[in-house]
């Protein structure tokens, strides 16, 4: 387990989604990468069921429940600028019981699917973010596996990332600066793709006809 | 978009439908030792082990007549082992075929966060207790011989007195749904304990 | 029937007043002394008449024959009634048995007045001196005498034989009972040593590993068997023993795991039956054994199959690029090309069939009697961690699981971390490492041996010692080789070779630090040897050029072109004499 950093890819100009995918796969095979195998993350949107609100007096929340296949067995639950609970995967049976008190907003299903590569120190994830039926965007995911504090590794992860993502690359994530010195969790992670999704679904759909 | 129908939320992963098996009773705090020695003796070859466990029930109110229950667990001897969150269903007494308290069941390991996530989700949080005692082990059943503690100042576990002056056992086992034959194990072993302490089916509604 | 008079002692009463009762304070209460009159009244009511009648019948019998002997009969009779009137009523009046013996005591004279005076008469009634049978009567009591002595001799045998018996019995009673306690007892000893139970009117025993984490399926359980009926009569047996088990059948007999390796692979077709034959059982003592003994073994069946059964079972499921063959009771598999590891289950039952196979197919085995000890080792191992994974959940509502994988979820685990939770190689997969480095080591030592014989044989002059270490580790052994010149061992100590011996290669460390790796084929170390021992041979020129004071004009480890091979290459080295008149070039 290393530092993460999520970040988003736009389209290139006058390509599809799948196109800009394959122009950063090459980039990274011919850098050196090995491909090992696939990835995926998925996160699932609850809101509280009218039922329960009003009765509490509280605004309408958001719950996220994901899932990342590089943690197999775990289940992540997050709120907005809110506490990450890790647990294992009988989570996902808990919120069929709580099914009367919070809904599955089915539309809202988003998902990154994609390849996984190893650069000596460097793991990269190239995904496909999909909600629905549409590609809505590309997720690039670099986490340098030798460290655990996120501040001490920024830079270096910032200049791999400019070796294949040029211009793109993104400022340093929030998580980072709310961490200061202590140690990088695997929620994180999630809380950065979680993020990640949220900024995608309130994009309009990608001007180019997504693939599927 | 046109939702698909709702009929059952896609579980992703998890163990679906468990139940849990339930047999209880009660000791005096003077056959303690007894009792436990008995165990000893009926059950698997390990070191008997002590727990020490902060028990919080959580409830989340609908408009729906009974409030939605979750029990959180952690142990107090061990750290770094995960908080246990429990589900636990209505509680169906079934006929005289079967020989013990069914009810649906759902254990989540989770991080230390708990807490303070269940609150973010609507929880309240309703009773606390600290429970201390013996668990035992004999195959898939589970034999817990404890004593509930009452904590006088709320969120803190240093200070807190017995409930009683005796024992609480339980006899649990937990199995997919449908398999009522574990029942049978349990009342056997269960009249092994006779007259320690008979274990019976309670059913909680009756208590009320 | 003491033949001496009895002397008569008449005891009267002291004339002292009786005590009635004892105060508790000592004083006493006394019977008020009985007047005269009541006294003679008292003593009247002693008087047995029956007494003086009988008398008279004794003294009559010489003047009046049979008609004094009828009378005093009939009177007798009638005193019996008249006494049991009195009987009837007794306290009708102190005086009335007096009165009523009195009464027929003088029907009586009158009766015999009337008969004597009919008598002298002569008319009606005449007396004859009756013929006495005296001498008969006389001899009479000595027969009667013996008669009845014989039969209280008899009575008294019987009462004796009686007796015997009895003793006899309760001797035979007290025995069964002695062999029931020692049933109990050796009960006892069993139980301290074995898990029992009482199921119906049954003990069983478990004789199973499941305890100690065994997983295996065989409830391997034993019944208790008490042996106490046996014939009294016969001689018991010196090694008799109360208590019997009874051990399930299929693990009666011996068994035992028999590792081996063989270089040629035998025709398949042979699989499964070369290992069937056994050793020739040790020659049990008559008599059935022990229960300990007898339990022991059954244990010792019971995990050989387990060992057996668990490395079948992986050697189906594992994939290897050589897959291994599970024929009948032998499980082959290939260490290294040519080479074939076999593990077979050698279980002999008692039956003589099998015992005659033995005898007939006897031939030196090849047993890695280290590698057999090592899967006992491993398999209790595999036990251990069974037991110690089966943790106490914390908290204790948790359900059961293994601790590090209920951490898996909530500490997101990623998927290398869950890798290692999962167990790591299996049995067969150790032993065979095992069985590669015992083979390495193995041809090592005898090859090397050999080599070095051979070499030492034909050349005398490097001369090769190799220190074996003794502590060697399961997978790993090592060898220190040092070549020396005889005579020299002191001005030329270049070669100094460290030979770690791995589970498929050797790696040899050189004294200067460098690291050359071989594979486990004989031939490829031969060669090193060789050309180390050379190499040794050019330094030792050196070396001794040096200490004669010759000058060394040229010296190069590596001769001729190409790259360095990694064992070396040839070195030469071209020495000049002192006053420069000889050279000597030698090159290896």
């Amino acid at each position: 387990m290393g530092v993460t950093c999520v970040s988003q890819m736009p389209v290139a100009e006058g390509k599809s989604v799948q196109q800009t995918v394959e122009i950063l796969t090459r980039k990274l095979e011919l850098l050196g990468a090995e491909k090992q195998g696939t990835f995926g993350v998925d996160c699932e949107t609850y809101h509280t069921a009218p039922s329960t609100m009003g009765n509490q007096g509280q605004a309408a929340k958001l719950m996220y429940v994901m899932h990342n296949s590089e943690y197999p067995l775990s289940c992540f639950a997050l709120f907005e600028n809110g506490p990450c609970l890790i647990a294992d995967a009988n989570f996902d049976v808990l919120m069929v019981k709580l099914k009367g008190f919070f809904q599955n907003a089915k539309g809202n299903k988003i998902e990154s699917r994609g390849t996984r590569y190893q650069y000596c120190d460097f793991l990269v994830k190239i995904g496909t973010v999909t909600m629905g039926p549409s590609a809505r965007g590309i997720s690039v995911e670099v986490e340098y596996c030798p460290c655990v504090v996120a501040n001490d590794c920024w830079n270096l992860l910032m200049e791999f990332m400019q070796s294949f993502m040029g211009s793109h690359v993104p400022g340093i994530p929030s998580v980072f600066s709310n961490k200061h010195d202590s140690i990088y969790s695997p929620a994180d992670t999630m809380v950065q793709y979680m993020e990640l999704f949220n900024k995608i679904r309130k994009q309009q759909q990608v001007p180019v006809a997504g693939i599927r | 978009m046109e939702a698909p129908p709702v009929t059952m939320m896609p579980v992703t992963g998890g163990t679906i439908n468990m139940m849990e098996y339930l047999l209880q009773g009660s000791v005096l705090d003077q056959s303690l030792e007894s009792l436990l020695h008995r165990l000893r003796g009926l059950c698997d070859n390990m070191e008997p082990e002590t727990f020490l466990d902060h028990e919080m029930v959580f409830l989340l109110k609908g408009q729906q007549a009974s409030p939605f229950v979750l029990r959180t667990r952690r142990s107090m001897d061990k750290p770094g082992t995960p908080w246990h969150l429990r589900y636990l269903g209505q509680p169906e007494m079934g006929d005289k075929n079967r020989h013990a308290l069914v009810r649906n069941c759902v254990d989540i390991a989770t991080s230390e966060n708990l807490t303070d996530f269940l609150v973010e989700m609507g929880f309240r949080m309703d009773h606390e207790f600290v429970a201390k005692g013996h668990v035992f082990r004999k195959g898939i059943m589970k034999i817990v011989v404890y004593k509930i503690f009452r904590i006088l100042i709320s969120g803190s576990t240093d200070n807190t007195e017995p409930l009683s002056l005796s024992y609480l056992v339980e006899l649990s086992v937990v199995a997919p749904a449908g398999q009522d034959m574990v029942s049978d194990d349990m009342r056997s072993f269960a009249e092994q304990l006779k007259p320690l302490v008979h274990l019976e089916k309670i059913d909680p509604k009756r208590l009320m | 029937m003491s033949g001496v008079p009895s002397v008569r002692i008449s005891i009267e009463s002291a004339s002292e007043k009786h005590v009635q009762e004892v105060g508790l304070d000592g004083s006493e209460t006394y019977l008020q002394p009985l007047s005269m009159s009541q006294n003679l009244a008292r003593l009247a009511q002693r008087i047995d008449f029956s007494q003086g009648s009988s008398g008279s019948e004794e003294d009559e019998p010489s003047p009046g024959g049979g008609g004094g002997r009828e009378w005093p009969g009939a009177g007798g009779e009638n005193d019996e009634e008249e006494e049991g009137l009195v009987k009837f009523q007794p306290s009708l009046w102190p005086w009335d048995s007096v009165r009523n013996n009195l009464r027929s005591a003088l029907t009586e004279m009158c009766v015999l007045y009337d008969v004597l005076s009919i008598v002298k008469d002569k008319k009606f009634m005449t007396l004859d001196p009756v013929v006495q049978e005296s001498i008969p009567q006389k001899q009479n009591p000595q027969v009667l005498q013996l008669i009845s002595k014989k039969k209280s001799l008899a009575g008294a045998a019987q009462i004796l034989l009686k007796g015997a018996e009895r003793l006899s019995k309760s001797v035979a009673e007290s025995q069964e009972n002695k062999r029931q306690r020692d049933f109990n007892s050796e009960l006892l000893r069993l139980r301290q040593h074995w898990k029992l139970r009482k199921v119906g009117d049954k003990i069983l025993g478990d004789l199973s590993y499941k305890s100690a984490g065994s997983l295996f399926p065989h409830h391997g359980t034993f019944e208790v068997i008490k042996n106490t009926d046996i014939d009294l009569d016969k001689k018991i047996p010196e090694d008799y023993c109360p208590l019997d088990v009874q051990i399930p059948s299929d693990l009666e007999g011996s068994a035992y795991i028999k590792v081996s390796i063989q270089k040629q692979s035998p025709d398949i077709g042979d699989l499964g039956t070369v290992n069937l034959f056994k050793r020739p059982l040790p020659k049990s003592k008559p008599g059935a054994p022990h229960w300990q003994t007898k339990l022991e073994t059954a244990q010792n069946v019971l995990l050989c199959k387990e060992i057996f059964a668990q490395l079948s079972r992986e050697a189906v499921q594992i994939k290897s690029q050589i897959p291994h063959i599970v024929v009948k009771n032998q499980i082959i598999s290939q260490p290294f090309p040519g080479l074939q590891l076999s593990i077979s289950l050698c279980h002999s039952s008692n039956d003589k069939k099998s015992q005659k196979s033995a005898s007939e197919k006897q031939s030196p085995e090849d047993h890695l009697y280290v590698l057999e000890h090592n899967l006992h080792q491993l398999i209790r191992e595999f036990h251990k961690q069974t037991l110690s994974s089966n943790m106490m959940p914390h908290p204790a509502s948790a359900p059961f699981g293994l601790k590090r994988m209920r951490l898996a979820g909530p500490q997101a685990f990623d998927k290398n971390e869950i890798s290692s939770l999962q167990p790591s190689e299996g049995l067969l997969e150790k032993i065979i490492k095992q069985a590669k480095h015992i083979w390495v080591w193995g041809f090592l030592r005898f090859r090397t041996a050999r080599t070095i014989d051979s070499l030492a044989s034909r050349i005398e002059d490097p001369q090769i010692q190799a220190h074996w270490s003794n502590i060697n580790d399961v997978y790993e052994s090592s060898v220190k080789v040092l070549i020396t010149s005889q005579g020299y061992e002191q001005i030329c100590k270049s070669i100094q070779l460290q030979l770690n011996i791995g589970v498929e290669q050797i790696r040899v460390v050189h004294r200067d630090g460098r690291v050359i790796t071989l594979s486990h084929q004989e031939q490829e170390l031969q060669d090193f040897l060789l050309s180390q021992m050379s190499q040794h041979q050019v330094h030792a020129v050196q070396q001794l050029a040096k200490v004669m004071g010759w000058h060394m004009l040229s010296f190069s480890n590596h001769m001729g072109l190409g790259p360095v091979e990694s064992i070396g290459n040839a070195s030469a080295i071209t020495v000049a004499s002192p006053n420069g008149d000889y050279s000597i070039s030698v090159r290896n």
